[in-house]
């Protein structure tokens, strides 16, 4: 961590944004849309700005799909057609090209995500946000920049979610694997959440060390990203930022979905359950009734031993 | 030959083979896009042998014997075998409790034909890895004894419950081994208990071994090079199919609250008033000045009795219970709905420009594209390398509303 200043070092961010209509910020103001896009797009330029070599990668998901809104491929190539304008836009006010080019790239994107909403946006209303899906396409792009990248350049990847919606329960497993991964490759993640405390997104956090923050106004939200979540997890230590949640591990039985302290595991398939039940409902094992004396004499012999 | 069958022939018996064939020039004259592909290759046949819903054994006890005994020190392994050794297993430790969150594993040490237990079935990774850079620092004499170790590590094995699968790992560096009755029947001993035995050899093959290996349904290979040792290693990350004689059990689990205030680092001043100070369990018996018990707010609770540990996963002292937080359970789900092969295809027929996952373009150099069975997406190489073996989820099918929608 001492070397951080001396080496080559670039550092990647890959943020995803819900841009699930039914967030209660867009019910209610859908203009705010806007608002939330432009502070992502400050936020993503800021990171740019830090360090020439900088990267940025922007992924949005709804209900229906998730997609890359601005990744390395796109600034390649110019979109056919519009290269035209995108140049005029570079000519007129002096911006640096690569800002230009990330908010011209982001706005034609976006508009693939609204198409698709309103055409499946009346039968799929309830479905969740595929933020869990747009993790794992962030991670088989982080992973290919690792490998991209030059020999003796060091990486720092970290992912950022912008999210108002709640839940993600039926998307556990993805969540889990996205997490274990990050852990695994050394990616932070970050979660800001616009409206709702998740749980899920707070183990995530916890797991890979990044910070979760609902943030308690929305029109704040620029300041919020600027403040915690542009600066590298090495600086933040010596920044004062909110104190670390409070993170609840207890697991959810799958017969009732409640929260349990003492449950019962399969030991075939590690299904939680809150009773005794004769069948795994996951496997199908048959089990044997517990409580026998034996079993019990075997468990204290155990206990001894380890 | 590691790889032989449990055939009679040995690989000196077979017939000729022309290994030298299957590397081929491309127009530039170079062979690294062939090896590379040869590489590839292996990886995915590998993947494509792993077959999903077998009943696995996720509680895995696992003991490894580890041979001390002159033979360890050759260094035909750079620098010795038995710092080469050291090193991987460390390696292999982590991975172990990275993919197998709740097992345990002990560690016994054979040398002077006698067998030791340095290390308890347990579940720390920390004390593992000391204890493997200790054996480095150790001497190495004598022999071995296999029977004395397989018998000692039987001795603990046999007492667990049967719900869990019961595994030795040998890694053996001498040739010989110093038994003082006919390892015959404790062979048959092993089989009887369900105890899976897999030996890695680092010198040659060895019938005994063999035998063992082939009688309680493990594995024996013998190593060609570090690298080949390491992978063999790694091999015996993955959970193995659940033994015939294994039960099935429910096993009651409890999940402390993370009575966590304040900082990680344990930030005792910061403590409020409703979580008293109190000392933790796991580290009550340590004597060492530096590493004793530590007086905090910070820890898990024991759902059951109230006792304080600091790590999890453990099994509570005073009431025995094994406590786990939920999401060691979820490390291990990925073995159990692994995702399904991609379907190899042809680079020249796919319709799309890029790889889903990554958004790479697909250029003249890529000879296969990869599909998922149950999205449609097209993915490149890397990805579905990657897809397979680290993240365990498909993002095609994670960022479709209903699977198969869309091509």
């Amino acid at each position: 961590m001492h070397l951080i200043f001396t080496e080559v070092e670039t550092s990647l961010l890959v943020i995803a944004v819900d841009l699930h209509s039914r967030q209660r910020y867009l019910r209610e103001h859908p203009s705010q849309l806007m608002h939330v896009l432009d502070s992502v797009v400050t936020l993503a330029n800021m990171h740019l700005m830090l360090k020439t070599k900088n990267k940025v990668a922007i992924v949005g998901c709804n209900a229906a799909r998730s997609d890359f809104i601005f990744c390395d491929t796109d600034a390649i190539q110019p979109q056919p057609g519009q290269s035209g304008q995108s140049g005029l836009a570079r000519q007129s006010d002096g911006q640096y090209e690569l800002f230009a080019h990330l908010e011209t790239s982001v706005k034609q994107n976006i508009k693939k995500f609204s198409v698709d909403e309103n055409s499946s946006f009346f039968d799929d209303k309830d479905g969740e946000s595929l933020i869990a899906g747009a993790l794992t396409m962030a991670l088989c792009y982080i992973n290919r920049m690792n490998r991209e990248k030059a020999t003796g350049e060091k990486l720092n990847s970290r992912l950022l979610i912008v999210t108002g919606c709640s839940g993600g329960a039926s998307q556990h497993m993805a969540y889990m694997n996205v997490f274990f991964t990050a852990q695994k490759l050394n990616i932070v993640l970050d979660v800001c959440s616009l409206d709702y405390e998740l749980g899920l997104l707070q183990q995530g956090c916890d797991i890979t060390g990044g910070l979760f923050l609902k943030i308690p106004q929305l029109q704040g939200l620029l300041q919020y990203l600027l403040w915690v979540f542009l600066p590298e997890p090495p600086i933040r230590k010596k920044l004062v930022l909110p104190p670390p949640a409070k993170v609840d591990y207890r697991a959810a039985c799958f017969c009732h979905r409640n929260l349990i302290d003492i449950g019962f595991v399969c030991s075939i398939c590690l299904s939680i359950f809150c009773k005794f039940s004769p069948i795994c409902t996951t496997c199908n094992t048959v089990f044997k009734p517990p409580g026998s004396l034996l079993s019990k004499k075997k468990k204290k012999a155990n206990k001894n031993v380890c | 030959m590691a790889d032989e069958d449990e055939g009679n022939e040995y690989r000196w018996e077979t017939g000729y083979e022309k290994t030298w064939e299957a590397i081929k020039e491309d127009d530039d004259g170079m062979l690294e896009a062939s090896v590379a592909e040869i590489v590839q290759r292996a990886k995915r046949k590998r993947q494509a042998e792993r077959r999903p819903n077998t009943r696995l054994g996720m509680m895995r006890h696992l003991y490894i014997i580890l041979d001390c005994s002159d033979a360890m020190s050759d260094q035909d392994l750079k620098p010795t075998r038995q710092l080469c050794t050291a090193k991987l297993l460390e390696g292999f430790i982590e991975e172990y409790f990275d993919q197998n969150p709740i097992s345990q594993m002990g560690i016994i040490v054979t040398r002077n034909k006698r067998a030791e237990l340095v290390c308890e079935l347990a579940g720390n990774v920390h004390k593992h890895v000391d204890i493997v850079k200790q054996f480095a620092q150790g001497p190495c004499s004598g022999e071995p004894s296999l029977q004395n170790s397989l018998e000692l590590a039987l001795s603990s094995l046999r007492l667990l419950p049967g719900h869990a699968s019961r595994e030795v790992l040998i890694i053996m560096g001498s040739l010989t081994t110093c038994d003082p009755h006919d390892i015959n029947v404790t062979i048959q001993k092993l089989k009887a208990e369900g105890v899976r035995c897999s030996v890695i050899g680092l010198a040659a093959e060895v019938r005994v071994c063999r035998q063992l290996s082939k009688e309680t349904g493990g594995m024996y290979s013998v190593i060609l090079d570090d690298c080949h040792f390491r992978d063999l290693l790694l091999q015996q990350v993955e959970p193995p199919p659940a033994a015939r004689t294994q039960d099935s059990s429910l096993v009651r689990m409890g999940f402390p609250h993370h009575n966590r205030i304040g900082n990680e680092s344990g930030d005792t001043t910061s403590a409020s008033n409703n979580n008293p100070m109190s000392f933790c369990m796991c580290h009550l018996d340590v004597e060492s000045k530096v590493d004793s018990s530590k007086l905090g707010a910070a820890g898990h609770l024991c759902p059951q009795c109230g006792s304080k540990y600091c790590e999890l996963p453990v099994e509570c002292r005073s009431c025995g219970l094994t406590l786990v937080s939920a999401p060691h359970l979820a490390r291990s789900y990925h073995h159990l709905f692994p995702v399904d092969n991609f379907q190899e295809l042809d680079a020249k027929e796919i319709k799309v420009s890029d790889c889903f996952g990554c958004r790479r373009k697909f250029v003249e150099f890529d000879k296969h594209a990869y599909k998922c069975k149950a999205c449609f997406r097209i993915f490149c190489l890397d990805c579905d390398i990657f897809v397979h073996d680290t993240l365990h989820s498909c993002p095609g099918c994670t960022s479709t509303a209903k699977i198969g929608v869309s091509t």
